[in-house]
């Protein structure tokens, strides 16, 4: 199978840069990080891919039963990185993703040298002590949420879907296919992130890694950022002056600062 | 009217004549009236989301005094968590990426805890210098809308189930014919002692029934009888007379294994059994093996009743058909003619017995011509001396070959003496 | 796949039905169809002109006789005319040839 094509892996910036690895959260897709590519290409190879169920993926290969774990998605970033033979690449991972790239560094020690994990959160349910901000009712009002923009949504998003597929320079390529997933494929994935629990998992990092938090953020709130900070030995825990769940976006300037920062140092 | 960031102006100058401008003043007061009692609610917020300015249809909605929302409360605070997951996920970067939103289905929460389904439409207005300065929504009323997606929603997932019963249905009829349509042709062939014996059905639509038929069964300790036909026509009816004339013939032969018998008992039942406006009859070759123990030749004895002509195979490649003109449709007449033929296997002969679906096949680019009996004969003939199983399995394969122009059941039965009799039972089973 | 078709005139021997198109397990119904509005008195001969028909199979077959049957029900007698050559060898292998009067063309088959 064409892992390159599977994922739609684009590959840009200095070739003879360590690797970064730059993974979409759910949601949304590799255009995520628009703002992010330009300030990483100068010194680094930047690579970018899609989760299969999401972007320009090939939906084909999506397997609900593969998907319904976060192992899954950790097995496509492995095959990604084997795909192109990268060692010691840095992975940022956004929202869920951080936490797939925990799962991948584990699996792939040689290949996932350093994390920066953007707005992660281990678990997104309250548990006894842990407070993860949400309810498993929470949880249902969004997968309502995602069936109830399916006929609104696909839509409003059609123009963008179907503009011109075979000729990109004729659209705006980078964004045409953003945040618009095949409901069903979206549906699994949104149970897989919202459901799953990781919090065992940050003690198996023995990689550099970066935790970026907003400085207000519904989806992963400070606390859970602590959290996570606390459970990785040595990590080191920036606090983004941002609103929101997607710094790349809303605070650019200041989460490239934090990547790139963390990147000179962790050489 | 209620269009995403264009504030009505009451100083543009107005299309149209002075008294359409005083119209128009005459209903709509002012811009800020219109404004704040607009159909939809409006709702601006700084780059964080918190709430810069709400106009009043939409406190109504919520239930909140003006000052207890702008200034102190975010556009996510007015969702339901559902909502709020979603505006973060989707709607947010797509603002940032996009700079606007269109027809977003969520819900703002309402006063005692109820909720409303609404649609919200956004525009993020930019500063001079392009960086984003407020995001500006509306948010129009969806509560009926919304009843009606879920009806859609609700007969979609009806329509998924109905069709997902559809398939099972499908499926448990497909297993029951085939379960029906092995009960009209024997599970395997009893083994004929010195004769190898080899059949292949091959239906045209699995899921309709064929009305190819054949049997083997034995009639004292030597000998043994065998038939093959077609009856007319597919489906239930065809399958039912299938039926009758398997049991029929079974029985005749029991009582009279002379071909001819056999036939004119089965012809006395199916058109006694049919007559009128729906005729039912079948082609019918019936015989009886009589192996001698001594030579190990097999004296072969058979009647035809309208059937295409079984074809005798010899060890040194001749291949000729065993004719029976004149023998008529089964079922038909009430006092028809059979015709007799005999013959004798030795060893490496093949007596092949088939249904006109294999050379009735329509071949060439255009399928328009027929396989033939020719076409059979040459086939059969290039494999002279090969045991029964070989031939049939050969055969087996040039239906496959056929394909698409294979559009009828072919049933297939080949009796053959094997060129060393092998020691103690020697008879194959079919394939 | 052709669809049927049927017209029917008289002769001096009687009706006269001309085929065309595929005499089918689709199409062979429309055949037992026609029959009961046949105006078939005793003694006559129903003609059935297969000049244009395309294809026959088994069903087909089935229909004719019906035909056949419904003719002598009615106590008149049947001829098939223009048998194509395909259908004719197929009519011979199963003995119909013995069974039904054949006929060229519907002006040998309705000569009295």
């Amino acid at each position: 199978m064409d892992i390159r094509r599977r994922n739609n892996v684009t590959v840009t910036g200095n070739p003879q840069g360590r690797a970064v690895v730059l993974a979409h959260g759910f949601g949304c897709d590799q255009n995520m990080w628009r703002l992010t590519v330009p300030a990483l290409a100068e010194d680094h190879r930047v690579v970018l891919f899609d989760y299969v169920g999401s972007g320009a993926s090939d939906l084909s290969a999506f397997r609900e039963d593969r998907y319904a774990s976060l192992e899954g998605y950790a097995r496509d970033v492995v095959e990604v990185c084997e795909a192109l033979d990268l060692r010691d690449a840095v992975f940022v991972g956004h929202s869920v993703s951080a936490m797939v790239g925990v799962l991948a560094a584990a699996a792939a020690p040689e290949r996932i040298g350093a994390l920066v994990m953007v707005a992660p959160s281990p678990r997104y349910i309250d548990d006894e002590d842990y407070r993860g901000g949400f309810s498993a009712e929470d949880i249902d009002e969004l997968l309502d949420s995602l069936e109830s923009n399916y006929l609104g949504w696909s839509a409003a998003m059609a123009p963008m879907i179907m503009g011109n597929p075979e000729r990109p320079e004729l659209g705006d390529e980078l964004t045409r296919s953003f945040c618009a997933t095949d409901p069903d494929m979206a549906r699994v994935f949104a149970r897989t992130t919202f459901l799953s629990d990781s919090r065992d998992d940050l003690r198996t990092v023995a990689v550099p890694t970066l935790v970026l938090e907003c400085a207000q953020d519904l989806i992963a709130p400070r606390e859970v950022g602590a959290f996570v900070h606390r459970a990785i030995p040595g990590s080191e825990l920036v606090t983004l002056d941002a609103t929101g769940h997607c710094p790349q976006l809303s605070a650019p300037e200041a989460t490239n600062a934090a990547i790139t920062g963390f990147l000179a140092g962790s050489r | 009217m209620c269009r995403t960031g264009h504030r009505p102006d009451p100083h543009e100058p107005e299309r149209g004549d002075t008294s359409d401008t005083a119209f128009a003043a005459l209903l709509e007061d002012s811009a800020e009236e219109l404004y704040e009692s607009a159909p939809c609610g409006y709702l601006s917020t700084l780059m964080d989301g918190t709430v810069a300015k709400v106009n009043t249809t939409l406190l109504n909605w919520l239930g909140l005094e003006r000052t207890a929302v702008v200034g102190r409360k975010r556009f996510t605070d007015l969702l339901t968590v559902g909502g709020r997951l979603y505006h973060e996920t989707h709607l947010s970067p797509l603002l940032r990426m996009h700079g606007e939103i269109n027809g977003i289905a969520l819900e703002i929460r309402r006063p005692g805890g109820g909720r409303m389904p609404v649609l919200v439409s956004g525009a993020v207005k930019y500063g001079s210098t392009g960086e984003p300065l407020l995001t500006r929504l509306t948010v129009f009323d969806a509560r009926e809308r919304r009843a009606y997606e879920e009806e859609l929603l609700r007969s979609r997932k009806a329509a998924e189930e109905s069709a997902r019963q559809a398939r099972a249905d499908r499926a448990r009829l497909q297993d029951a014919l085939a379960v029906l349509q092995q009960s009209l042709l024997p599970a395997t062939l009893p083994p004929v002692p010195g004769v190898d014996t080899a059949a292949h059905y091959h239906t045209a639509s699995p899921d309709r029934l064929g009305g190819d038929f054949y049997d083997v069964f034995p009639l004292d300790g030597t000998r043994f009888a065998f038939f093959l036909g077609d009856v007319c026509g597919k489906g239930p009816q065809a399958a039912a007379l299938t039926s009758l004339t398997r049991y029929t013939l079974r029985a005749a032969a029991l009582h009279d294994p002379d071909p001819v018998s056999a036939l004119s008992t089965l012809n006395t039942v199916l058109h006694e059994r049919y007559t009128g406006g729906d005729p039912r009859y079948c082609t019918a070759i019936f015989g009886v093996l009589d192996p001698d123990p001594v030579t190990g030749r097999v004296a072969v004895r058979l009647a035809s009743g309208g059937h295409p002509p079984a074809l005798v195979v010899r060890a040194d490649g001749q291949a000729d058909f065993l004719a029976t003109p004149g023998g008529l449709l089964v079922g038909v007449l009430p006092d028809p003619h059979f015709t007799a033929a005999a013959t004798t296997l030795g060893p490496g002969d093949n007596l092949l017995l088939y249904t006109d679906g294999l050379t009735e096949a329509r071949t060439g680019e255009d399928r328009t011509a027929l396989y033939g009996d020719q076409a059979l004969r040459d086939f059969c003939a290039h494999r002279a001396g090969e045991p029964a199983p070989a031939l049939v399995l050969a055969l087996t394969g040039l239906l496959d070959e056929l394909g698409e122009g294979l559009d009828d059941d072919t049933a297939l039965l080949a009796f053959g003496v094997p060129t060393r009799p092998a020691p103690g039972p020697a008879t194959k089973n079919p394939s | 796949m052709s669809p049927l078709n049927f017209i029917t005139r008289t002769a001096p021997t009687g009706p006269v039905l001309e085929i065309a198109g595929d005499l089918d397990y689709a199409h062979a119904p429309q055949l037992h169809a026609q029959l009961p509005g046949l105006d078939l008195r005793p003694g006559q001969r129903l003609v059935i002109d297969l000049a244009g028909m395309e294809f026959c199979d088994s069903t087909g077959i089935t229909a004719l006789l019906a035909a056949r049957n419904h003719a002598h029900a009615a106590r008149a007698d049947i001829a098939l005319a223009a048998v194509p050559a395909h259908t004719l060898r197929v009519l011979r292998v199963v003995g119909l040839d013995q069974v039904f009067a054949i006929h060229p063309d519907s002006g040998a088959a309705t000569r009295p």
